[in-house]
């Protein structure tokens, strides 16, 4: 049997809605804010009536099943429940818009923003796409030296980062829980294992203020570090995250790494 | 080279050709256990295992000194020398709350644990297992009953009440200090949260039973007591400690507003009108300014509990945390159990001088040069002046200005049984809108808290403080909604109507036509 090209449309859209919050709220695990949920459905249903109503004979069929419940005596009763469920249904959308809303103010920022390509940082002006970490080639030239540095990053690294990102990099030091957004969590894969060092020394050393204003820089508690550690205390500690974690920096392109 | 591993490495021998015997039965392997050490532990707990890593200074509590050997949450008796190799277990794996320690069990498997324990042990050279075990006898089960009198003998010749205070808030304001002469608070009762093994009647019990061994909180098993407690009685006192946790004061992480209430009578002016209890309350949690200026790593004061009530002319705000010491400088009793410098204790709250339009809000950190913020300012007072309470414009934490003249903003608190309450009021809308916050109902305005901890030395910059939160004016009930979804209701209706008439009227123009 052919499935009616209303209900055709009236089934995508439905498809639609769940698999937004399917999503979001199970997949990705943040629920999504009303408000975005109603501009991409807008859009959606624009683009199923675009596309069910291509030619003249589409539109036809869509319409079709409306026409007849209006028109056609036999769909009364029909008639008039859609007639008393539509006002119904609008009156409650509007007394529920006009209700005080008590829910906080959705707020949506960028975790990880585009690093600008240089900044100021030590009273210098760096260039962030040429930065590579000074330390970095002990790894291989050097390797007690290079232990000698980790080692020396652990200790920065106890002293100022662990009270948010925790001892164990998991971003649930004692403070975090007080903290919104919380501490990064670095054992995750998705933080400074997809990151360069350059970046993490941008992140580092200018801190919540560094950021760019898609990342809401008034709320991060990222302290900036240029004001309290050394430049080499920042390279160190970096060299640090990445050894305990066991995750490798991102390079510029797999001709460089190693370098 | 004769350095401190390569003693280490010859005491480890003599010590294995001694006592392999006995290491042998443990499962444990030393060498494993100090690889383990060297990367997970040693950073805080030192590479003597003496406590004394670089972040000491920084860490209330400060890490423990392994080579001592003595352990706070054990469960062997309370005249062993030694733990329960299961209760330095439970300490790895679980971590210790409200300190530095994490829970490692996430992180190292049991064999992990188990060699890192060895290794922990052999600091103290902790051998062989404890002389005695706490008798647990029968746990009496919580009741009414067993809670009142676990209540009587509490307060009884002060048993308890000495230290932990009246009300359990750790406000028995006595000076104390554990064996490496570091300062130590009583353990606020009602706060579970901190409890570094659990609040749990059988480990309260452990606790009363065996004492905090290295700290003063001494054994109430020990017959020598003039204190001491059967067993029956000590399940009691447990029951009653537990009964005394905070069940509404509490952070709820996924509370982000205080929810200002439209009040029915005049707005309360005292922090202590019964209205105030009577409302829904917010609690954050507050941690250390680590962020900007003169740092503070180990403050005191670690949740606030806000309420808001609102009129047609002023908005009324209730500040509530607990503080186990009344700072008032110049009093003798104030200064003679405060850490070194006494301050007042004071506490503000944080808000932006105009409602943000945007996502856009000031530095969470007293703003900064482009969006200032005004600070509601109260403290305690000295011996010499009254309690005081302004406004401070700011524009970043080094960058403060108290005001002369604060308009009609008042601020006044109390104190009881290790409690801080204070209540600041201000007009909804002032006459300087360029630098006064004006509230609407309603609209969500941004909103945090800091506070300072005078007999832990807190002043300045050095203070706790919250992230960003939310003050709603919440708006009394109104028929509005009701109206509003009336009317579009009876609109769609009409037009539907209308719509279905002219297509009947169509439908049987169709058929005639047909016919």
């Amino acid at each position: 049997m052919r499935i009616p090209k209303l209900l055709q449309a009236v089934l995508v859209l439905v498809f639609v809605y769940y698999g937004f919050i399917v999503v979001f709220d199970y997949i990705l695990g943040a629920v999504i804010p009303r408000s975005l949920l109603t501009m991409y459905m807008f859009f959606a249903t624009a683009g199923v009536f675009m596309v069910f109503t291509f030619d003249e004979q589409g539109a036809h069929e869509l319409v079709a099943p409306i026409k007849a419940m209006v028109e056609q005596p036999r769909f009364r009763f029909i008639r008039n429940l859609v007639f008393l469920i539509i006002p119904i249904a609008v009156g409650y959308n509007v007394y529920g818009r006009t209700l005080p809303s008590f829910e906080a103010p959705v707020e949506l920022r960028t975790i990880h923003p585009a690093p600008p390509s240089t900044a100021k940082i030590y009273g210098n002006r760096v260039n962030l796409l040429t930065l590579e970490n000074p330390f970095r080639h002990t790894q291989t030239d050097d390797p007690e030296l290079f232990a000698e540095y980790v080692a020396e990053g652990a200790e920065v690294y106890i002293m100022n980062c662990q009270y948010c990102h925790g001892d164990k990099l998991d971003g649930k030091g004692p403070f975090a829980e007080g903290l919104n957004p919380t501490p990064l969590n670095f054992q995750d894969i998705g933080t400074i294992a997809q990151l360069q060092e350059s970046y993490l020394f941008w992140r580092i050393t200018t801190g919540g203020p560094g950021l760019p204003q898609e990342a809401a820089p008034w709320i991060s508690s990222m302290p900036v570090w240029q004001d309290f550690l050394s430049v080499d205390e920042v390279w160190k500690v970096i060299l640090f995250l990445y050894d305990y974690t066991g995750h490798e920096p991102r390079s510029w392109g797999e001709a460089d790494a190693g370098h | 080279m004769l350095d401190i591993r390569v003693l280490k490495a010859l005491a480890l021998t003599f010590f294995l050709s001694f006592t392999a015997g006995a290491l042998l039965a443990q499962e444990g392997d030393l060498d494993r256990g100090e690889e383990i050490y060297i990367k997970r532990c040693l950073q805080c707990h030192g590479e003597d295992g003496d406590g004394l890593g670089p972040a000491a200074e920084r860490l209330n509590p400060p890490p423990r000194d392994f080579s001592l050997g003595l352990y706070k949450f054990v469960t062997s008796g309370f005249d062993a020398d030694m733990p329960n190799d299961g209760d330095m277990i439970r300490m790895i794996t679980d971590g210790m709350p409200g300190t530095a320690m994490p829970g490692w069990g996430d992180m190292l498997s049991e064999q992990d644990i188990l060699d890192v324990l060895v290794y922990i042990k052999y600091f103290a050279e902790l051998e062989d297992e404890p002389e005695t075990q706490t008798d647990f006898g029968v746990q009496v089960a919580s009741s009414p009953e067993s809670i009142a009198a676990g209540r009587v003998l509490f307060e009884e010749n002060d048993r308890c009440t000495e230290c932990h205070g009246a009300e359990g808030r750790g406000d028995g304001i006595k000076r104390l200090r554990d064996d490496n002469g570091d300062r130590t608070w009583p353990r606020n009762l009602t706060k579970p949260w901190t409890f570094r093994a659990s609040n749990d009647p059988r480990d309260i019990f452990a606790r009363i039973s065996i004492g905090i061994p290295t700290t003063q909180m001494p054994s109430f098993a020990d017959p020598a007591s003039n204190k001491s407690l059967t067993i029956e009685e000590r399940w009691n006192v447990a029951n009653y400690v537990a009964s005394l946790a905070k069940t509404e004061e509490v952070v709820n992480p996924a509370n982000f507003v205080v929810q200002g209430t439209r009040a029915e009578g005049a707005l309360p002016t005292t922090p202590d009108d019964e209205i105030w209890a009577s409302l829904k309350s917010s609690t954050f949690m507050m941690v250390p300014q680590i962020v900007g200026g003169e740092r503070f790593f180990t403050t005191a004061n670690d949740t606030i509990t806000v309420r808001a009530l609102y009129d047609d002319a002023k908005v009324a705000i209730h500040l509530e945390w607990d503080d186990r010491t009344k700072s008032i400088p110049g009093d003798a009793k104030a200064a003679s159990i405060a850490d070194a410098e006494l301050y007042e204790d004071a506490v503000a709250i944080q808000l932006p001088r105009e409602i943000p339009t945007g996502m856009e809000k000031p530095y969470f950190l007293m703003g900064d040069g482009t969006d200032p913020v005004n600070l509601w300012r109260w403290s305690s007072g000295s011996t010499d002046k009254p309690e005081s309470a302004g406004i401070v414009d700011a524009m970043g934490i080094e960058d403060q200005q108290p005001r002369g003249d604060s308009g009609d903003f008042q601020a006044t608190g109390s104190f009881l049984n290790g409690t801080w309450r204070v209540v600041m009021t201000r007009s909804l809308r002032t006459s300087a809108p360029e630098t006064d916050l004006q509230f609407e109902e309603g609209r969500f305005v941004p909103i945090s808290f800091f506070a300072w901890d005078g007999s832990n030395s807190e002043t300045g910059t050095g203070h706790s403080m919250t992230t960003w939160y939310w003050l709603q004016l919440k708006p009394a009930p109104s028929m509005k909604p009701i109206f509003y979804g009336a009317l579009a209701g009876l609109l769609m209706f009409l037009v539907l109507i209308w719509w279905g008439a002219k297509g009947a009227a169509r439908g049987r123009k169709a058929r005639d036509d047909a016919a």
